[in-house]
C-alpha cells in the first residue's frame, strides 16, 4: 500500500481528500500507480496521462519507469501557480 | 532541533508577512562590495483573468517547496554575477493588496541584480510546488483550474 499525496485542485476531483491510499507493493512502477489511479478517479487519471499534472517521489520529479517502495513519499501535484 | 543559516533564512517559505526593509538590509548586509541591488515583491490584486478577485490563499508542498526555492538562490548565484539572493514566498491566507512574494538581488553592478532577479521570480513561477485559490464572487477557483 502507498500514500499519496494531493494538492490543490486535484483534491477537488476525489472529493476533498488530501491524500489516498493505493494497494501497489513494493517496486511497483509510477506507471502502476497512474493505472490504479485511472480506474477509480478517470479526470485524474486523464491529467496524469496528459503529464498535466505530475508525480513526485521524495520530493523529485518522478518518471513513469520511477519504482515506488511504501516508504516513498509520493505526491500528485498540478501546474504550480506561486507567485504573482 | 535544526540550527538556522544564514541561507535558511535568505530562503523562505512563511505564513506571515515580511518586512521589505528587514530583507533589504538582509542582503545589503551580506557584503559591502554590493553596489546595486533589484528588488521583486508580488502583491496580491483584486482581479484575474476577467473576473473579481476577493482575496486569496496558497497552498505549498511543505519540503518540496523549500528545497526549490534554495535550488533557485543557489543556482542564481552560480549562473549570475551577483552577490547575494533572498527569495521568500508567503502561504496561507493573503488579502487584497498584501504582499505575497519576494526576490531581491544584490550585485557588484545593477544590470546583474536585474537580470538575476528577473530569472529568480519566471523560475519560481516554473518549479516551486506552490498553488494559488481565488476566492471571487462567483465562488473558490484554483487558478489552472483545468491544466
Amino acid at each position: 500500500m502507498v500514500q499519496v499525496r494531493l494538492f490543490g485542485m486535484l483534491k477537488t476531483l476525489v472529493a476533498g481528500s488530501n491524500m489516498l491510499e493505493v494497494p501497489l507493493s513494493d517496486g511497483a512502477l509510477v506507471k502502476d500507480l497512474v493505472d490504479c489511479l485511472q480506474i477509480e478517479y478517470p479526470e485524474l487519471g486523464k491529467l496524469l496521462q496528459q503529464k498535466k499534472v505530475v508525480v513526485s517521489v521524495n520530493q523529485e520529479i518522478a518518471h513513469w519507469e520511477t519504482a515506488l517502495v511504501e516508504s516513498d513519499e509520493i505526491a500528485l501535484l498540478p501546474p504550480f501557480a506561486g507567485g504573482t | 532541533m535544526a540550527v538556522e543559516t544564514d541561507a535558511d533564512m535568505l530562503v523562505r517559505v512563511q505564513e506571515g508577512n515580511f518586512s521589505i526593509d528587514q530583507e533589504l538590509e538582509r542582503v545589503r548586509a551580506r557584503s559591502t562590495k554590493i553596489g546595486g541591488i533589484a528588488m521583486f515583491l508580488g502583491t496580491a490584486r483584486d482581479h484575474s483573468k476577467g473576473h473579481d478577485v476577493s482575496s486569496m490563499a496558497f497552498e505549498h508542498y511543505e519540503g518540496m517547496a523549500q528545497k526549490k526555492l534554495k535550488e533557485i538562490r543557489e543556482r542564481a548565484l552560480q549562473d549570475f554575477d551577483i552577490i547575494e539572493a533572498l527569495v521568500l514566498h508567503r502561504y496561507g491566507p493573503i488579502e487584497i493588496g498584501e504582499n505575497i512574494v519576494l526576490i531581491i538581488v544584490g550585485a557588484q553592478h545593477r544590470a546583474d541584480a536585474f537580470k538575476a532577479c528577473q530569472w529568480c521570480i519566471d523560475e519560481l513561477k516554473k518549479i516551486t510546488p506552490i498553488w494559488k485559490m481565488e476566492y471571487t464572487p462567483q465562488g473558490d477557483v484554483w487558478v489552472e483550474e483545468h491544466p
